[in-house]
């Protein structure tokens, strides 16, 4: 098995940007929330705070605490101190990938807001999420560690 | 290393006449006054152009006072896009093979991950960087590196193997003794597992395009007579011990064939390119690379330091683009001129099948002054008239390309690479590639079968074989490409390439279709990602000189009966109701 042998040498960068990825998160998210949904216990305003919780959890590992790729890297080992995020594109900023990713916590935490009627516990919390997945994709937050978590 | 620069993906471009002057612009498509409109650039349309066209086609009229029908002008390249319901259908198999790897991965460790006897050490492979392999390549693994019993020519043997472990492990058995006796018996006898057999399959994933994977014939006779005269190795670089009388010949008829001044060989095609760019480039020069251009070019590039910028693939309207940047800006602080600029591109690129646009390249390569370093891997030997490569394909003067680079895999049945051009520059390489200097000089036998078979090609044997060959091998991809677009599979590249990439694009049904193939006795290689970018999952089929239009026929009646069982008929172009008649496009080469 040779990874990116024709075009790149780490495939990690290039594959959030193939046709259908929007759809398919969107979807994604959408089966998330409808499961939820159909759990007899949890409220609307439950279901809704949960699918928000889960989701920017998901988001936060797969995309700022995993770093490097799931396969042995062939360029020489450069992606191993990067999380996904940061290697996205090459650390190249304001790509269209990077702003779909950035405004779907955006987004969902509004529509979370709206269903759960502002009530103060779940913004308190709903807020504290989004903010956690909305921060590491600022630039100035590239490649930046704080308190010397992850960093190798 | 730079962006990617697919970032925006627009089905239709719009040239304008100024900036069309970059792209191929042919007489049919010059207007009246002298403008030059371009109606197809690199297989996507120009809206611009239709408007202009068919704005002009309005004022003629004939004597009826109709309009003339407008002749639609079909380019050879065609990369059909995905269907969006496919792709979302890929993705959600990706989904349960990452959400059941890492299921798997969480509570059951494999046997290979236990490692005896190193309490107190760091493990020997991160669980991470092992996920793709020991998760999601291990279920289709038998699809790859599969053991071989003879010469992979037109036919090739292929030693059964069964796996009685989801692929961690391979036992020498036969598919049907395996399901027979664990859905009958239920009880295994030891001696039924090693009775294992061969089967002979049609060959479609060997690069074998002039046919000259033969155990038989002039050259594997003239390369035994090399081993009796010279032995096995040098075991000594060519600096020092290496140099043999049959490498200077080999230099020279290469040198010959391709209408050079001067060649040098190496050893192993991958290294051609990974340790002799370095000595071409370094930092403080510009290396413009296409989009799909091959690990070897991309590790020699990043080891030579130079900077990379990458265009989109064969899209001339970006590589100007870049140049012109690259012209007018300079370096990024300093805005001193670039050392050099060179343009890297492949004559056929082996995973897409398409050709590279080589007038237009050198056009713009005259224009801006840069240089060109082209890698016919693939190409040299399967295209043209000749079989001298990409630049016979087009007509073009060899002299016009300062660095011409090639490997004797593919077309001439052997192994290592070369790198052609003016004296100066081969001079050059002798002394200070790094190739030349460490790297054992190319084997005697290996050096005489490329001598042999280049001699065949260019006739001086005496026999029209090597004319025939390269007939043969026009023939049979544009057959093949013909037919497998009337069956209606997406397949990309340009008519006339022998690499023929079908997409499958979900993963699992790589393998059921390379499995699939292989029942039926045809053995063919799938790419999934990683090795290809995620959406583009692809069999890829090799056409060669040595495949008889019998096999070719036999095996598109097996693809078509599989793209209705299998679902591969993805594609939404018009498809050609008539029949494909054999040969019957050689005048419109």
């Amino acid at each position: 098995m040779l990874v990116g042998g024709h075009g790149e040498s780490n495939p990690n960068t290039t594959w959030l940007q193939s046709r259908g990825l929007w759809i398919s998160y969107i979807l994604g998210v959408l089966t998330l929330h409808l499961i939820l949904l159909s759990v007899p216990i949890l409220s609307v305003p439950l279901a809704w705070t949960l699918t928000n919780l889960i989701h920017n959890a998901c988001h936060f590992v797969f995309l700022h605490v995993l770093k490097g790729a799931p396969w042995i890297p062939q360029d020489q080992g450069d992606c191993r101190i990067l999380t996904h995020w940061e290697q996205i594109d090459y650390g190249q900023q304001f790509t269209a990938t990077r702003k779909f990713l950035t405004v779907v916590p955006i987004i969902l935490f509004l529509l979370t807001s709206f269903y759960t009627r502002y009530a103060t516990g779940h913004f308190i919390v709903n807020f504290v999420s989004m903010v956690l997945v909305v921060l590491p994709k600022l630039p100035q937050f590239h490649r930046v560690r704080l308190f010397g978590i992850n960093k190798y | 290393m730079t962006p990617n620069p697919r970032l925006r993906r627009s089905r239709y471009i719009f040239a304008s006449n100024m900036a069309a002057n970059g792209a191929v612009c042919s007489s049919k498509t010059k207007l009246q006054d002298g403008r030059c409109v371009v109606k197809e650039v690199n297989g996507v349309r120009n809206i611009f152009s239709e408007q202009v066209e068919y704005s002009k086609l309005l004022e003629t009229k004939d004597s009826n006072g109709v309009p003339p029908k407008k002749k639609p002008v079909r380019s050879k390249e065609s990369f059909e896009e995905v269907p969006l319901y496919t792709a979302v259908m890929t993705y959600l198999g990706f989904y349960l093979l990452m959400f059941l790897g890492y299921f798997n991965q969480l509570f059951f460790t494999p046997k290979v991950a236990m490692e005896k006897n190193r309490e107190g050490y760091v493990p020997l492979f991160d669980r991470f960087e092992s996920f793709y392999l020991r998760y999601v390549y291990r279920r289709v693994r038998d699809c790859w590196n599969q053991p071989i019993c003879s010469v992979p020519g037109a036919e090739i043997v292929l030693k059964d193997r069964i796996t009685k472990d989801y692929g961690w492990t391979f036992e020498h058995g036969s598919p049907v003794e395996f399901s027979i006796s664990t859905a009958v018996t239920r009880k295994v006898e030891p001696t039924l597992w090693y009775t294992g057999t061969f089967t002979k399959c049609l060959n479609l994933g060997s690069y074998n395009y002039l046919g000259f994977a033969e155990a038989d014939g002039p050259c594997a006779d003239a390369a035994a007579e090399a081993i009796e005269m010279y032995g096995c190795a040098m075991c000594s670089t060519v600096q020092e011990l290496g140099t043999h009388p049959l490498v200077v010949e080999l230099e020279r008829t290469t040198a010959k064939f391709l209408g050079t001044e001067d060649a040098i060989v190496f050893g192993m095609g991958f290294a051609t390119n990974s340790l002799n760019l370095p000595s071409l480039v370094s930092p403080g020069c510009l290396v413009l690379s296409d989009e799909k251009n091959h690990a070897s070019l991309i590790l020699g590039l990043r080891l030579s330091g130079a900077t990379i910028k990458v265009f989109r693939h064969n899209n001339m309207l970006s590589l100007e683009k870049l140049l012109r940047d690259a012209v007018i800006y300079g370096q990024p602080r300093t805005r001193r001129p670039w050392k050099k600029i060179l343009i890297v591109v492949e004559g056929v690129f082996s995973m897409e099948g398409s050709i590279v646009h080589l007038p237009d390249i050198i056009r713009l390569k005259k224009k801006y002054k840069a240089y060109l370093y082209l890698d016919e891997a693939h190409s040299i030997g399967a295209l043209g008239e000749n079989g001298r490569g990409v630049l016979d394909y087009y007509g073009c003067d060899p002299n016009d390309v300062d660095i011409l680079m090639g490997t004797f895999t593919k077309s001439f049945g052997s192994a290592g690479g070369y790198i052609a051009g003016s004296k100066r520059l081969i001079d050059h390489l002798r002394v200070n590639s790094h190739a030349a200097c460490y790297a054992s000089a190319m084997s005697p036998p290996i050096a005489q079968q490329i001598i042999t078979s280049m001699k065949i090609i260019m006739g001086e044997d005496g026999t029209l074989e090597g004319k025939k060959r390269i007939i043969q091998l026009a023939r049979n991809a544009r057959y093949f490409r013909r037919r497998l677009k009337q069956i209606g599979v997406i397949i990309y590249g340009n008519d006339d390439s022998p690499v023929v990439p079908l997409l499958v694009y979900m993963f699992s049904k790589i393998g059921a279709v390379v499995r699939t193939l292989r029942t039926r006795n045809i053995a063919t290689v799938g790419v999934g990602f990683p090795a290809t970018p995620l959406m583009e999952g692809r069999i890829r089929f090799c056409i060669s000189a040595s495949h008889t239009k019998e096999q070719l026929d036999k095996a598109l009646e097996v693809i078509e009966e599989i793209s209705d069982t299998l679902g591969l008929r993805y594609s939404q172009l018009p498809r050609f109701k008539g029949e494909v008649v054999y040969g019957s496009d050689d005048e419109s080469q």
